[in-house]
């Protein structure tokens, strides 16, 4: 164990005392206003108020916000008349001490917005490091959703509910079946485009191959696309109405296809077969070569098409597109049932 | 004469310990009250409560899960205790007729039964029957099942049975007890679907990845609030584990008996239901189980 000299132990009691002065006076040098935290919409919100000490800070908190900022939407999730007990400051480190009304409720969301609020409102004073929260001068635990009180608590917990990211809104197109898992990495926009198409047309929305706001809500809550019909086996169902053809095994869609069927109601509705499938095909009428095509009725079949619209545009074929042709060519064996139906519509 | 004398003199002492002994036997039954109505029936109970519940029960928790028990620790007790554990040990002292309730927190839990002198009669605290823990202490019947609750997909016909969920494809988080349920109980044909976590499994369960989820039942409600309409009806649990139980102190002031007898009171008066619903969301007691 080292031996430290008085004159040495002297300077670090010196040079302690000042950091400490330092620390308390800090708010006190700033400008004469504090910043205190409260909740708009779930959001945190800073609003100013006069004043320069920590406790000025945390009783204008505990006050709540004024009529006009409630007026504008402000809140404040601490329960009102919540009062404060102690407040100690010690290397930076503010401990306060609340009354039993700062834990009262159940709602964990209100719950965590109120550390969340007093730990953002003393940060914002310059100079503190971190905050030390007690109760009725104990340590709650468990109390507070998202936060260990047992310890220093230098940072507010973001809210939980939080935006998708771009990477779990593909997991979820992958998930609901209307792009395969190749997409995932994101890195062909195209092939997420066509997927989020495919969605917009199950679920009834604009057709833009957008990730928008109401997309990804709707992605949010999405379910796996069902059959129009309820039949064993594996089989085609395609559904003029939002232009998709759903591959079905057992009564469970394991892919949504975006497609493209005859403009103006010229591919039949009805059950079919599929009858011959060709890898290259040669359109007579058309004069152009037709790749993974898969015929069910007379000249009509599904194949691969370098143009699949939202809508219904073809002469009576099913489009399929780019990335999701090979597929439907190999789910559809000789004999696998077609249904084409006006559901939808 | 002499015998005369001698003889009239032991009757006289036979009948001076008899109405000795009737008198003794009449003022200890007026001391247990027992004469009361005359209703000689309810004396063994009586007996049994010569002995007069303690005054205070003071109850061993473990703080820390919002829903079970939670509370501020001051000087190693703690106070404005609230959650499901703690109701229910304010519920069992009420039966067991003790008016005064004290809470101790035992951090970290492992020491809750670990040997040494203990300051608490009972500890309510999501012990498991394991064989350690009935080494440690008494153990009651359980007051919360710990049994898988299935959560199937938006559309999945209820399950019956079992054998209703063998042919789907079932999910669990990774490594967990609907994990270990699964593989010893459920047993489906297919190979289950293991998520990294819980966040994860219920997406899939929502696309339709998976027909159907194995999760705690104890907290499937708090997982599921305000997602309604994700998923389909809750209605069903597959039976995995004993159930949390109150582990008590041996040759402490209550009687292992007298806590199985209230918890099965609180059980039948809809007490440990209606506590389930408030702090949990449902109460897995009342989930059919499949077999």
């Amino acid at each position: 164990m080292s031996r430290v000299s008085p004159k040495v132990m002297a300077v670090r009691t010196v040079l302690t005392l000042a950091l400490s002065g330092l620390a308390l006076a800090a708010p006190a040098s700033a400008a004469a206003r504090v910043t205190v935290w409260f909740e708009q919409d779930g959001k945190p919100v800073a609003a100013d108020r006069g004043g320069s000490t920590i406790e000025g800070a945390v009783r204008a908190l505990l006050a709540g916000p004024s009529r006009a900022e409630q007026a504008r939407g402000l809140r404040s999730a601490i329960p009102a008349g919540t009062p404060l007990r102690e407040l100690t400051v010690q290397r930076r480190v503010v401990t306060v001490d609340l009354g039993a009304r700062f834990a009262a409720g159940r709602s964990e969301d209100s719950l965590r917005a109120r550390v969340g609020q007093l730990v953002r409102t003393l940060r914002s004073v310059p100079g503190v490091r971190a905050v030390r929260v007690l109760v009725e001068g104990g340590v709650p635990v468990g109390l507070f959703p998202g936060y260990d009180l047992r310890r220093l608590v230098s940072a507010a917990v973001e809210p939980v509910v939080r935006a998708p990211t771009a990477r779990e809104l593909r997991q979820t197109l992958v998930d609901l079946g209307f792009m395969a898992s190749s997409g995932l990495s994101g890195a062909d926009a195209a092939q997420v485009a066509t997927a989020v198409l495919g969605f917009q047309k199950w679920a009834g929305l604009p057709r833009d191959g957008v990730l928008g706001p109401g997309t990804v809500s709707a992605l949010e809550l999405a379910a796996r696309p069902q059959p129009a019909r309820h039949a064993p086996g594996h089989r085609i169902e395609v559904q003029l109405g939002r232009q998709l053809a759903l591959l079905i095994e057992n009564d469970k869609v394991l892919r949504a296809v975006h497609i493209s069927s005859g403009a103006f109601g010229k591919t039949p509705a009805g059950s079919f077969r599929v009858y011959r499938k060709e890898r290259y095909s040669w359109s007579v009428p058309f004069k152009v070569w037709l790749p993974w095509a898969s015929y069910f009725t007379g000249g009509v079949a599904f194949h691969e098409f370098g143009s699949v619209p939202t809508y219904a545009a073809s002469h009576g074929c099913v489009r399929v597109n780019h990335y999701d042709a090979p597929l439907l060519y190999e789910f559809a064996s000789q004999g696998t049932p077609v249904d084409v139906l006006y559901e939808g519509v | 004469m002499r015998r005369a004398f001698r003889a009239l003199a032991g009757g006289f002492g036979v009948a001076a310990g008899v109405v000795t002994s009737a008198v003794a036997a009449a003022v200890l039954l007026v001391a247990l009250g027992l004469p009361d109505q005359g209703r000689a029936g309810d004396t063994a109970a009586r007996r049994v409560r010569a002995v007069p519940p303690p005054a205070e029960l003071v109850v061993a928790l473990s703080l820390g899960d919002p829903a079970l028990q939670a509370g501020v620790v001051r000087d190693g007790h703690v106070i404005l205790a609230r959650g499901l554990e703690v109701e229910v040990a304010r519920a069992l002292a009420r039966r067991l007729r003790i008016h005064q309730v004290r809470f101790v927190d035992v951090r970290p839990s492992s020491r809750l039964l670990a040997a040494g002198t203990r300051t608490w009669s009972v500890a309510i605290a999501s012990v498991r029957p394991t064989r350690g823990a009935a080494a440690a202490a008494d153990l009651s019947i359980p007051y919360l099942g710990t049994d898988q609750a299935i959560v199937p997909r938006r559309g999945l016909p209820r399950p019956h049975a079992l054998a209703d969920l063998r042919d789907r494809v079932v999910c669990a988080v990774r490594g967990s007890e609907g994990a270990k349920a699964i593989a010893s109980t459920v047993r489906p044909s297919s190979r289950p679907l293991l998520a990294p976590a819980t966040e994860r499994l219920l997406a899939l369960v929502q696309t339709g990845v998976c027909d159907a989820a194995l999760v705690d039942a104890t907290s499937v409600g708090r997982l599921l609030a305000g997602k309604g309409g994700r998923f389909g009806p809750i209605v069903a649990r597959v039976e995995h584990g004993d159930g949390f139980v109150v582990a008590v102190t041996r040759d402490g002031p209550v009687a292992l008996a007298d806590v199985d007898r209230a918890l099965r009171r609180l059980r039948a008066d809809g007490t440990l239901h209606r506590l389930a619903r408030a702090w949990l969301g449902i109460d897995p007691a009342r989930l059919r189980p499949l077999r």
